[in-house]
């Protein structure tokens, strides 16, 4: 079974005269354990298709099935429950809640799911184990460089064993050095059976990954048909 | 609970502490709010506490106060009128016998004014003539000698007891008991000295037992008989004590109907419950009451309204806090209840200091009134009730407004 069935999404912004069509109809299919790198340029709908395929905001029209379950017109306190236990949301901008400590931080999402106090202190550290900074735990986030910041994110992703990872731009914010070591850490995760989907404009990452998926204009274009099409007007 | 509450109320704790002077300005508002309201509960709960001591030294309020009255308002009286006015020693007698049970003491007085000698002072004085179980009911003891028996009452002896103002004028160099001064004509031999008297409502007011001070009592037959030649034994007043509380309305009743007929139905008595007085005097101060809990209600509508607007102005800068939490799982109900979190505990604290505040607030202003200063547990409990419903009343809103923030756009906000 594939972790993501999505057909004919579409999403627009505002209405009649402002309308925005972010996405106009994207087919995805994503199986359990692929690492999916999501190319295209600024604007081209990218963080839009991450937020419906994380649950973040609903589609406008389109059937999105995600682990099983359709969800394109579940409630939001449904959609919070999903997001908490099938997906882990990595940010550009880290996103981390600036006045609890990383420990807390990576805990919060294992709070909402109300796994106990005891537990979700031996996860927390098991985690920031595996990202690499299993020091850290006390530290509170602006007390972090960005690399490990972001690590402290992909824990938190990690912390109710998601179904997906969703990585917005993960690197954008860091150096390229740190960056490839952050993207080192979601090739290790893949290879351990979680399925990644990661957005990106660089061509050199998403070479990594093991399918790559073009997004252009809120349509995604088929890799191997692109050289020979025209833009679509 | 997994201790979500507990780390709801760390986390509310550290935004509380990030965030001091907006937190501070929020709890300002049901600080200043309960502090009034506790404030004018302390005033009247004092002023109703220095009621309450001045009851007790005036012999406690259980008691029912008989009166006599002229029942012939205008014009002559009637033959029937003239040889029945007036309430009389068999009253009371019959009184306490009719519900032997319930009254525990009964006291008697009869007064005349009149000319009272001793060898240092001579004056024209209020006299009291009193019976049975006058002193105690009335709040005096006897600091010398004895007071008078039943058997100087029966016999109408020429004794006489003085409060601590009257042995000083008369005898002012002391050792009063066993002297002689004149009641009238009537040598009469002092048996007893009373205690001084003092009670002022507030520090710098008279002594309003100062009257009390000047008494000289003598049995009432003294005065009946001896001084007035009345053969009828007439008196001004009889007062019984009925210690239980809901026997008093039932008492009233008999005796009203007992006296009446005694009297060939003339109402020349007026009752006096003294409880029922004081229950009613007490219902004014309730309204006092009700006037600063509404004060203090405003001030914390005010408070509470200002806080609204506070927190929906800091909601703006936590929109994208509250995206991520949404992000990783929160739902609204969470979302919710973090809010509704922090309010709590910035309600609990400024219901706190309020307390503080109020208790300082309340001390000042009896310490100007000079009343001794009386709180009541119930005040505290309720003024701080009302802080609690006040600042979880109004943070609703902005907690909801929060809670149904879409998180995509939350994450967006910058
Ligand atoms: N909340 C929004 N309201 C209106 N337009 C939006 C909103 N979010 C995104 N858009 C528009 O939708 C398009 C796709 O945006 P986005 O998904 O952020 O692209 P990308 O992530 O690929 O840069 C853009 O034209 C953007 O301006
Ligand atoms: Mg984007």
């Amino acid at each position: 079974m594939n972790v993501i069935e999505a057909s004919q999404i579409t999403k627009t912004y505002g209405s009649n005269g402002t309308a925005v069509h972010a996405l106009r109809g994207v087919d995805l299919t994503v199986g359990r354990g692929e690492f999916v790198a999501l190319i295209g340029p600024s604007g081209s709908g990218k963080s839009t298709l991450m937020a419906v395929l994380g649950c973040l905001d609903s589609p406008t029209s389109g059937r999105y099935m995600l682990d099983g379950e359709y969800v394109e017109k579940l409630s939001a306190s449904r959609l919070a429950r999903i997001r908490n236990e099938k997906i882990g949301f990595v940010f550009q901008s880290y996103n981390l809640l600036p006045k609890a400590s990383i420990l807390r931080n990576i805990e919060l999402p294992m709070l909402y799911a109300g796994v106990s106090s005891k537990e979700r202190r031996e996860r927390g550290m098991e985690l920031l184990e595996k990202v690499g900074i299993p020091d850290k735990a006390k530290a509170l986030p602006n007390q972090l460089s960005g690399g490990q910041r972001q690590r402290v994110a992909i824990a938190r992703a990690l912390a109710n064993r998601p179904a997906l990872l969703l990585a917005d731009e993960p690197t954008g914010a860091l150096d390229s050095k740190t960056g490839a070591e952050v993207l080192e850490l979601f090739g290790e995760l893949n290879r351990q059976g979680n399925a990644v989907i990661l957005v990106t404009h660089d061509p050199s990452i998403a070479a990594r990954a093991s399918r790559q998926v073009e997004i252009r204009d809120g349509l995604i274009a088929q890799p191997e048909a692109r050289p020979h099409e025209p833009l679509a007007a | 609970m997994n201790g979500a509450f507990r780390i709801r109320l760390a986390a509310a704790w550290i935004e509380i502490r990030e965030n001091l002077g907006r937190s501070t300005l929020q709890a300002l508002g049901i600080m200043l709010g309960v502090a009034s309201v506790l404030g004018g509960f302390s005033i009247s709960d004092s002023q109703r506490r220095r009621a309450d001591e001045l009851f007790a030294k005036l012999g406690g309020f259980d008691k029912l106060n008989v009166m006599s009255s002229e029942a012939v308002k205008d014009g002559k009286p009637s033959a029937l009128q003239t040889a029945n006015l007036g309430l009389r020693f068999l009253d009371a007698e019959e009184g306490e016998d009719q519900k032997g049970s319930v009254v525990e003491a009964v006291s008697v007085t009869r007064n005349a004014r009149s000319r009272v000698r001793s060898a240092t002072a001579d004056q024209e004085r209020m006299v009291n003539g009193i019976g049975r179980d006058y002193l105690d009911l009335d709040g005096y003891t006897i600091r010398e000698g004895r007071a008078i028996s039943n058997e100087d009452f029966q016999r109408a002896n020429a004794v006489a007891v003085l409060g601590d103002e009257a042995a000083k004028t008369f005898f002012p160099e002391g050792n009063a008991v066993g002297k002689t001064m004149k009641v009238g004509d009537i040598p009469v031999t002092v048996i007893g000295v009373l205690e001084e008297r003092v009670f002022r409502f507030r520090k710098g007011q008279n002594n309003i037992f100062r009257r009390r001070n000047r008494i000289i009592a003598v049995p009432a037959t003294l005065v009946s008989r001896r001084m007035q030649g009345d053969a009828y034994q007439r008196l001004d007043r009889v007062t019984f004590r009925v210690p239980k509380m809901e026997a008093m309305a039932d008492f009233a009743k008999d005796l009203d109907g007992m006296l009446r007929a005694n009297h060939r139905g003339q109402q020349d008595f007026r009752l006096d419950d003294v409880a029922a007085r004081i229950r009613r005097q007490r219902s004014q101060g309730d309204v006092y009451n009700m006037i600063f809990m509404l004060s203090g209600v405003l001030a914390l509508f005010g408070g509470g309204l200002v806080n609204v607007n506070i927190q929906m102005a800091a909601l703006k800068e936590r929109v994208r806090e509250v995206g991520v939490k949404m992000a990783i799982g929160a739902g609204g109900k969470e979302i919710f209840k973090e809010f509704m979190t922090e309010a709590l505990l910035l309600t609990g604290l400024g219901g706190l200091g309020g307390l503080l505040l109020g208790v300082g607030f309340s001390a000042t202003i009896t310490g100007v009134l000079g009343v001794p200063l009386y709180m009541a547990p119930i005040s505290f409990v309720s003024a701080f009730l009302m802080a609690a419903v006040f600042g979880l009343l109004f943070a609703l809103y902005p907690a909801f407004k929060a809670s149904r923030l879409s998180p995509m756009e939350a994450l967006r906000y910058e």
